[in-house]
């Protein structure tokens, strides 16, 4: 069964003068490994909120871990890991990085109910998991931004998610950090997480099948599988030839 | 309650009003603070001091109307704000604008009609001549306060740290917050008779602000915060009753002082230089 079934999704910003993305479809299966690639306001990131509900779809049909997400939008965020792009934390902000990861949990507790011992167990299996550990008391303002990246990370993998979405989530880490982290995503995908990423850097991508999508003003222009070393030319290949196509 | 230990029941009564509606402003401004949403303080505060005044002038029950008005703005901020495209402090400010104008209108007018003198109590409040009813009240909200912050303590941090994390990690972030101005609307309608439309924004702002200098996790700002904002507020009575002196403004100014001293003593932005 997909994880993920857009049917032909529309997706417009109030008072935007057209849909930021249109008549996108796109299918995703367990254990994929799907890479995002496009100019910069392609509609990537407006695409993966969309996926999670965080943007409302005004059209079309999506169907996110068998949850329609245009009627029950939060019960899919419950399931969905989603790293978000860009965040900032003043050095006074009153978190460690455990209890960062721990919040990762509390969408699938639900309310009114405390942390369980299977909590604390799992938000110790994501810091490990991520090599945070020498982090873990420390609070979050204080760390670098590669650090509160990690620690963003771990939040998501404490979560157990039933599929990954990252937005750029190499833009501050050193390429040791990244290859470790690719390890680390690698594994979820053999494990049949699928994991969805937007990135603008494709050195270090692990070395699996990768389910590629090119997206360009709002609209999948590009939709294949490939190697990881194929993925940055077929990018730019794509990009060229429709930034041509407009312009002639 | 207190009065197995004060005799005086008009002291007795002005201490338990100002310890149930400091501890209650205080516990929720940790939570305004730390959002950055200060502006809620002062746009609920007029908004209540605005109702109330609607109340004065058309005979009503001034603290009734003083609280369907708070709860009214409460339902407004976060539509508005969504329907505008706005930021909630934006929209803050407009109903802060509006209140202010309703209440400065409306207290002109009672002015000019020969009723100036129970319109100004709104402003300043009025500590000493409290009825049992609206202690029991404020007793009431401050143990709400307590309740809402122990049942959704982990919703609340997680909002506090950053409601866009919060609402992708699955929590029901509007629910909680919409929860929260309201419990914000009642407990400053019901503490505006205290310390009055103008001051009380210091209940909410300045112990969550104490607080803040010398707490580094969120579970000791909800216990300083309080903790600071019962301390001051008793001693303010006691130096009021003591030295004949107005309890709502001495107690303000002494909240403000101890910020004052709290900034200058923080250890937070000391560098340590020692392994220099």
């Amino acid at each position: 069964m997909s994880v993920i079934v857009l049917e032909s999704i529309y997706t417009a910003y109030e008072g935007g003068s057209e849909p930021v993305i249109k008549d996108l479809s796109l299918e995703v299966d367990r254990g994929e490994y799907v890479v995002i690639g496009g100019p910069n306001s392609a509609g990537k990131t407006t695409l993966l909120e969309s996926i999670n509900g965080l943007v409302k779809i005004t059209h079309g049909r999506a169907c996110v871990c068998g949850l329609d997400v245009r009627r029950r939008g939060f019960e899919v965020r419950r399931r969905v890991g989603y790293v978000i792009q860009n965040f900032y934390f003043d050095p006074f902000t009153p978190f460690t990085a455990q209890e960062v990861v721990m919040m990762g949990r509390f969408g699938r507790q639900g309310l009114l109910s405390r942390p369980k011992e299977s909590d604390y167990d799992a938000v110790q299996r994501a810091i490990k998991t991520v090599g945070i550990e020498d982090l873990a008391h420390k609070t979050i303002g204080t760390l670098s931004g590669g650090q509160q990246q990690k620690v963003m990370i771990a939040h998501n993998i404490a979560k157990e998610p039933d599929l990954f979405m990252l937005d750029e989530p190499f833009s501050n880490l050193d390429f040791r950090a990244r290859e470790f982290l690719q390890d680390v995503f690698k594994g979820m995908v053999q494990q049949g997480v699928p994991i969805l990423m937007v990135a603008h850097a494709f050195d270090g991508l692990p070395d699996i099948p990768i389910h590629l999508v090119v997206m360009n003003r709002g609209r999948i222009t590009g939709d294949l599988s490939c190697q990881a070393g194929e993925v940055e030319e077929i990018i730019r290949k794509e990009c060229e030839v429709k930034e041509r196509c407009s312009s002639g | 309650m207190l009065e197995w230990l004060i005799e005086n029941n008009v002291v007795c009564h002005a201490l338990e009003a100002m310890i149930f509606a400091s501890v209650a402003c205080s516990i929720l401004g940790v939570i305004i603070s730390r959002m950055s949403l200060s502006s809620i303080g002062f746009t609920m505060s007029h908004a209540a001091f605005a109702g109330a005044a609607l109340g004065m002038f058309l005979g009503a029950n001034a603290q009734v109307m003083a609280i369907a008005f708070s709860m009214g703005v409460a339902a407004l901020i976060g539509p508005v704000s969504e329907k505008a495209k706005m930021a909630a402090d934006a929209t803050l400010g407009v109903l802060f604008s509006l209140s202010m104008a309703v209440a400065i209108f409306l207290i002109s007018y009672m002015e000019y009609m020969g009723k100036g003198l129970s319109a100004s109590s709104l402003l300043f409040g009025d500590v000493i001549s409290l009825y049992r009813e609206e202690i029991y009240a404020l007793a009431a909200i401050c143990c709400l306060s307590i309740l809402f912050v122990l049942a959704f303590y982990k919703e609340i941090s997680a909002i506090m740290f950053n409601m866009k994390i919060a609402e992708a990690a699955g929590i029901r972030v509007k629910l909680v917050y919409y929860i929260l101005l309201f419990i914000i609307a009642l407990s400053v309608a019901l503490s505006l008779n205290i310390v009055g439309g103008l001051l009380i924004f210091v209940l909410l702002a300045a112990p969550a602000s104490i607080a803040s200098q010398f707490c580094f996790n969120v579970k000791s700002m909800f216990v300083v915060s309080p903790l600071i904002a019962l301390i001051v507020s008793t001693f303010g009575v006691w130096a009021a009753f003591e030295y004949t002196l107005p309890v709502a403004p001495l107690v303000a100014l002494l909240l403000t002082a101890v910020f004052g001293l709290s900034v200058m003593l923080s250890l937070k932005r000391r560098v340590n230089s020692s392994n220099y």
